[in-house]
């Protein structure tokens, strides 16, 4: 981290003023040699919509079925709202889970369903009947109660799912991918409806993604997994801003990423020598390394400028020759080709709804950032 | 595929045939099948019913012909007796309510055996699943009728079984064990067990384990989860494994005839009896016919488990 974060005080995860609703202490997994889960430790707090963010096979799933008490761990302790979770079977958690291929009872309706945790627990009746009427009403599926599963879409199915995971209202909800199977359009819709219900509800949610632009909507804060480990943890803009690694940076989002030396080291600024830009890229503050060190420059495509013009700029000012233009209507992404060599993104929001001037395809251009627009990175 | 045809003149000249007789490679082999059951299960059945239609006679064969030409039309015969004394004589009634009662409690012996068996197998590792199915379909390396035959070698009063307690200690006298309803329900549950272990590993092996976990995460004890999520939706296989038992245990003759005792009523043993002690093959094709009557209603059940299955 480069710069102090201002956060606000109604986030108890930056002032630590709360006690952690869940903790995982030194949580280790291991399937024969293979570490599934390394030594994780996390604190999540109540009220929090927090995103497990990984490639598949980075541990994620595993972790929150660990969580769920699929999964025991090799080695440390969860602890759920105070209660050490060591030992403690599924059924005898107060947490319910989302599942990634929804787990639907193929033999019940979508009402028996919803209600088979409530009967679980001893709940008879009437109280029963509004318990599920009512959640159905929130996913919006009260018309296809009496449906069986296989009677309904993805989506329908997706809601159910969601519905019977909330209806014996947990204190710690846990989501695996729960919106994986959806289209584009629905997903986005879902995406807010979740934040919604989770805000209404004020249940915890842990939700476990592949998806970083889910990851980014959805979540408070955002855990960042490889290998087994969380690489970072922090907000969506936290992340995506200040990745603490190459990695992160390049899971998140898309990054331009320069290798390079440092060249001078000044308590306001620094140079980096890298050969992919062909000469300097000059940062404009300060960042603890020594001379002479190796580390990266990582830059996002939509803080890139590109122009025919030379801007007046001393610093960060690159040749280079647009070799495609890409189209996605809101905006448009360039891939540059540096006079190093190098290819670079940059994105340009559409703001207009022609450009017969736009840039296009072999045009020589400048492409530059402002001396604070990029990240360095030292792993 | 097609090119072999091409190649080969005898299947060119087949394929073309069957394409002049407006059959496609479809109609070609359901046929295979619809012939084989045609031949070897209609036409025996026809048969039968012909003969149960009968009279007995002492003639060769044993009964009397229902077709008669006097010279100038044919005179069919149609004699309906021998179904009418099926009701007259209670053996016979009696003989299938106990075959039925026996097949049945076998059945139920045989599911409550044979489910806990397929469970397991279909819980255990995969590669562990092949060698006890392995072990299941052994028994059918060796000849059935010697394998209840080596029963009748555990059961007799100097048998393994009563040498074993006799040498313990633990009984003073040999316990009756063959020649006893005892002999049958063990002879029919130990010949069955892989026809009930089949269907139902087959259909517990396919069981999602995320619903076993489902049913858990929302509150549900192992019992609970066995009963509204396994057993429900392995009802396909227990259906199929009982049928498989019921239905031919019913017309079972060998186990009772070998373990069972003179009491031992089975409809098996009154059909064996007519044909060949009797030799009224119309009565005993009349008995053939009415287990075939009472057959069709579980069979049809077993179908539509299946069609069931199928569907999901």
């Amino acid at each position: 981290m480069n710069e102090t974060l201002t956060v606000a005080a109604a986030k108890p995860w930056a002032t630590g003023s709360e006690r952690p609703f869940v903790r995982i202490e030194k949580i280790t997994k291991k399937f024969g040699d293979f570490y599934a889960v390394d030594d994780v430790s996390l604190d999540i707090w109540k009220g929090e919509l927090f995103c497990l963010l990984g490639g598949s096979g980075c541990g994620k799933s595993t972790l929150l079925r660990m969580l769920a008490g699929f999964e025991t761990p090799t080695s440390g302790r969860i602890e759920i709202d105070g209660q050490d979770m060591t030992g403690i079977p599924p059924y005898a958690r107060p947490t319910n889970m989302m599942f990634q291929s929804y787990a639907l009872f193929p033999h019940m309706t979508v009402e028996k369903n919803v209600a088979y945790g409530l009967h679980r627990d001893g709940m008879k009746g009437d109280e029963v009947r509004d318990r599920v009427a009512d959640i159905l009403r929130l996913v919006k599926l009260d018309a296809f109660a009496r449906r069986k599963p296989h009677q309904l879409s993805g989506g329908q199915r997706q809601r159910v799912a969601l519905a019977r995971s909330l209806v014996k209202r947990p204190k710690l909800l846990l989501l695996d991918e729960p919106l994986g199977a959806l289209d584009k359009k629905l997903r986005e819709e879902t995406q807010f409806e979740l934040i919604k219900i989770q805000e209404t509800l004020g249940v915890t949610f842990i939700v476990v993604t592949h998806d970083q632009e889910e990851a980014m909507t959805l979540s408070t804060r955002i855990g960042v997994m490889n290998a087994g480990v969380i690489v970072q943890v922090g907000e969506p803009s936290q992340v995506y801003e200040y990745p603490n690694s190459r990695f992160v940076a390049d899971f998140v989002g898309t990054v331009n990423m320069f290798e390079g030396r440092v060249s001078e080291d000044e308590p306001d600024y620094i140079s980096i020598t890298s050969p992919e830009v062909g000469g300097e890229i000059y940062v404009g503050h300060g960042v603890s390394c020594v001379l002479n060190q190796q580390l990266w420059f990582a830059i996002r495509p939509e803080k890139l400028r590109v122009s025919r013009e030379r801007p007046e700029k001393e610093h960060n000012v690159l040749p280079a020759v647009v070799e495609e233009v890409a189209y996605f209507g809101n905006l448009s992404v360039y891939r540059l080709r540096l006079d190093t060599g190098k290819l670079v993104q940059a994105t340009k929001v559409n703001l207009s709804r022609s450009e017969e001037d736009a840039i296009s395809w072999d045009e020589r251009v400048w492409v530059t950032w402002g001396d604070t627009a990029g990240v360095v990175l030292t792993q | 595929m097609s090119g072999l045809i091409e190649r080969l003149p005898p299947l060119r000249w087949t394929a073309a045939l069957l394409r002049r007789l407006g059959l496609r490679g479809r109609s070609v082999v359901i046929a295979v099948p619809f012939l084989w059951l045609l031949v070897f299960f209609l036409v025996p059945f026809l048969v039968v019913a012909k003969i149960s239609l009968s009279e007995a006679a002492i003639a060769r064969p044993p009964f009397t012909p229902l077709l008669e030409w006097d010279g100038l039309r044919a005179i069919v015969t149609l004699n309906f007796g021998n179904f009418a004394f099926l009701f007259d004589d209670p053996l016979y009634l009696n003989a299938y309510v106990s075959s039925l009662r026996i097949a049945f409690v076998s059945a139920v012996i045989t599911l409550f055996v044979g489910y806990p068996i397929a469970y397991y197998i279909a819980r255990s590792p995969e590669g562990r699943r092949s060698i006890l199915l392995t072990l299941v379909i052994l028994p059918f390396w060796t000849s059935f009728l010697l394998r209840v035959y080596a029963w009748q070698g555990f059961l007799r009063s100097n048998g393994v079984i009563n040498n074993f307690l006799l040498w313990a200690g633990i009984i003073d006298q040999p316990l009756v064990m063959l020649q006893t309803n005892f002999a049958v329900y063990l002879g029919i549950v130990y010949t069955y067990l892989p026809f009930m272990i089949l269907p139902l590993y087959a259909n517990l092996v396919k069981l999602d384990e995320s619903l076993l976990e489902a049913s858990a995460d929302l509150g549900g004890r192992p019992a609970a989860t066995f009963f509204h999520v396994t057993l429900p939706l392995s009802m396909p296989g227990v259906i199929a494994g009982f049928m498989l038992v019921f239905v031919p245990a019913i017309g079972e003759f060998v186990i009772p005839e070998l373990l069972g005792g003179p009491n031992t009523l089975m409809i098996g043993r009154v059909l064996w009896n007519e044909f060949f002690s009797n030799r009224d093959w119309p009565v005993a094709s009349a008995v053939a016919i009415a287990m075939l009557v009472i057959l069709v209603v579980p069979i049809m059940i077993l179908r539509n488990a299946q069609a069931k299955t199928e569907e999901s």
